[in-house]
């Protein structure tokens, strides 16, 4: 891996790790940070007249996610 | 925060964690052994997935209630999010290898059976955890 690759790779491990850090942050007795489930909860929710946008744009998301990386 | 999943409806069996690991379990393991852009890989994607969705769609299962509004230590997510979105959005405008998107650092480590078997479990576990919201 050159330098540019290292420093990437480092940059997407400080994203995930503040990932992990901010959940753990959220299930700690008292804390007012919502979980990530709390979060895609209230985002799935969120409905356009009778379309449940939020439902279907996590959904489409998350699939897409799945055939990104596990079929192609 | 409140945690209002805590008065979640009661599960149908086949809804219950210990039925639904072992199945998603075995999904995984032959999931993971299917070669990228193979038809077999993208019709148990495809599938796993439509199910997954026609049941998060559905009124099938009990969902657990969401908060009714964000409250400001929320913004916490932004940072995270904002740091992956960044990088992503300028590894995949510059569109070299030099500077690579997440996809095409995970590519290597994806072609190992088990991390590919092990992602296709946490794929459908997190999937399911979305249907329930």
């Amino acid at each position: 891996m050159t330098l540019a690759q290292v420093g990437i790779a480092a940059a997407f491990a400080v994203a995930l790790g503040l990932f992990a850090a901010v959940e753990i942050a959220a299930r700690r007795e008292g804390s007012r940070v919502p979980t990530l489930g709390e979060v895609c909860g209230v985002v799935m929710r969120y409905r356009v007249g009778p379309l449940p946008v939020g439902r279907i744009a996590m959904f489409g998301f998350w699939w897409w996610l799945g055939w990104h990386f596990l079929a192609r | 925060m409140d945690r209002p999943e805590l008065v979640a409806g009661v599960d149908r069996v086949w809804a219950r964690p210990v039925v639904l690991a072992p199945v998603f379990a075995l999904a995984a393991l032959v999931g993971g052994a299917l070669p990228s852009f193979s038809l077999r890989a993208n019709l148990l994607v495809l599938g796993a997935g439509g199910a997954l969705l026609w049941l998060g769609m559905s009124a099938t299962l009990p969902k657990r209630p969401a908060p009714a509004r964000l409250p400001r230590a929320s913004a916490w997510w932004l940072l995270p999010i904002g740091i992956f979105a960044v990088v992503e959005g300028v590894t995949f405008l510059i569109g070299s290898r030099e500077y690579p998107t997440l996809s095409r650092l995970a590519d290597p480590l994806l072609e190992h059976y088990p991390a590919r078997a092990a992602a296709y479990f946490g794929w459908l576990w997190v999937f399911w955890a979305m249907v329930r919201r």
